[in-house]
């Protein structure tokens, strides 16, 4: 009587065991389907698997150079930790790095100006005249070509700059300066990725100039760009 | 009573294992479908597993490095009120180029291709039904004109480089593809970036576009970093 009570008592403890096991492996499983995401690569033909692979790789690479700049600033810091001198030195240079990144500096260098004549101001003309959107989509079309700095009338272009169309009246860059015709808009990076960028059928200028717009484009081995005069502030992100 | 116990509960964990199993075998078999027998192709398939692994282990590597920058940076400046001041200024404009992740209050916004079907005799133009690149530029102008301190699409981080441009059904940022529909994130103040759908605004016209404009605020809105290095090949500070 006792022996088979005890008999019953292993019995279910083992079949319990045995389902949480089962159930365990069963979980981990789900969330390892669901992890790798394999599904996406799996329907991808070969084109797509080489683009794929490609991005990764490129991601990868840069990725591993960030990494690498930062280990050699390490090593910098841990290097000079003595003295105050050479700390000194080492903070002032990252920190005019990070400020010509956030066009806080006067900068020089080649690249190309662009000069927008508005047509609709010379003379009358049903054409639409130019907007912010021209400018936002030039300024674009020069990031993608690479430009390192960049500026309207003068005003610098920053990570936090907006292009807005007051009324028909006038363009406002950077929420404080109004910008009026004729625009000149200075980049400085390699000038042919520059001109590249902007030339060609089709493109933006393109179909500016097939409205009537005067544009010229220069290039010049030493433009100045001017900082960014405004603050430059964040009140919400931590 | 006992017994009858018993065989309630065996039975119940049969029937979710059976369940659970059946469920992972249809799971298998579907993905199991559509796997080529190509060499190539699954060649190719492993190549990619491997660097999104190497990546991913990179990236770690970088945070721990980054981490590790910030306590020498610490340790350079602690003697000194005036290093103080500068690694403060290096941190602060780290921040504000996006090479940190950071988190505030904000709005997520999605932009989603319309439903309208391609059928339909309203629809004169495929295009209008599509989400562009210039959608998208404008529409994160007018975020930068509501205040927005940090923005990403669909997790790529906007830094002032950053270009936005279009082919086909994608939308290149930062060199990297991204597809719709198109997750925005930006930090700021909710109510100001909220008025991004406010009557004539970009949205609005979107919307009458039959595009999907899905807009939330938020107290709390993660944007992750920039994980690239910026460059200056060309530019030269000009020191006074």
């Amino acid at each position: 009587m006792k022996e088979s009570r005890k008999g019953k008592k292993i019995m279910i403890i083992t079949v319990g065991l045995t389902c949480f096991i089962l159930m365990a492996v069963m979980f981990m499983q789900f969330k390892i389907v669901n992890q790798t995401d394999i599904t996406s690569i799996e329907t991808m033909r070969k084109t797509e698997l080489t683009t794929e692979l490609a991005s990764w790789k490129q991601k990868y690479e840069e990725t591993n150079s960030k990494y690498e700049e930062t280990q050699n600033k390490l090593n910098e810091y841990k290097n000079s930790q003595q003295s105050t001198e050479e700390s000194e030195k080492l903070l002032e240079q990252e920190l005019e790095q990070i400020n010509k990144i956030l066009g806080k500096t006067d900068v020089q260098g080649q690249g190309i100006i662009i000069t927008l004549k508005d047509i609709t101001q010379e003379q009358a003309t049903d054409v639409s005249s130019i907007k912010a959107d021209d400018l936002l989509i030039i300024v674009n079309a020069l990031k993608l070509a690479g430009a390192e700095a960049i500026s309207i009338n003068g005003e610098r272009i920053i990570n936090s700059t907006d292009i807005v169309q007051i009324k028909d009246s006038f363009i406002r860059i950077n929420n404080r300066q109004r910008v009026l015709n004729p625009y000149v808009i200075k980049a400085i990076g390699n000038q042919a990725y520059l001109e590249g960028g902007l030339i060609g059928s089709g493109g933006h200028l393109d179909d500016m100039k097939n409205l009537g717009h005067k544009i010229t484009i220069e290039k010049s081995d030493n433009i100045t760009i001017n900082k960014y005069e405004g603050e430059i502030e964040a009140k919400y992100m931590e | 009573m006992n017994k009858t116990h018993i065989s309630i509960v065996l039975g119940i964990l049969c029937f979710i294992l059976t369940f659970g199993i059946s469920i992972q075998i249809k799971t298998v078999r579907n993905s199991n479908s559509t796997i080529s027998q190509d060499y190539e192709e699954n060649n190719l398939r492993a190549e990619v597993l491997r660097y999104k692994e190497k990546y991913d282990r990179k990236y770690e590597e970088l945070e721990r490095a980054e981490e590790e920058l910030e306590i020498e940076r610490q340790k350079a400046s602690t003697e000194d009120n005036e290093l103080k001041e500068l690694e403060e200024q290096i941190k602060k404009g780290n921040k504000l180029i996006g090479f940190t992740d950071v988190s505030g209050s904000g709005v997520t916004l999605t932009l989603s291709d319309s439903k309208i079907p391609t059928s339909s005799a309203m629809v004169s133009d495929l295009n209008e039904l599509l989400v562009h690149d210039t959608d998208v530029l404008s529409v994160i102008n007018e975020l930068k004109n509501a205040g927005a301190e940090a923005i990403s699409i669909n997790g790529q981080r906007l830094v002032s480089t950053s270009s936005i441009t279009c082919g086909g059904n994608i939308i290149t940022i930062n060199g990297e593809r991204v597809g719709a529909p198109f997750e925005i994130k930006a930090i700021g103040l909710p109510e100001q970036l909220a008025a991004l759908s406010r009557i004539g605004g970009y949205l609005s016209i979107l919307k009458d576009y039959g595009i999907g404009t899905d807009l939330k605020k938020s107290d709390y809105i993660q944007i992750s970093k920039y994980p690239k290095l910026i460059n200056f090949e060309y530019a030269k500070t000009i020191n006074k």
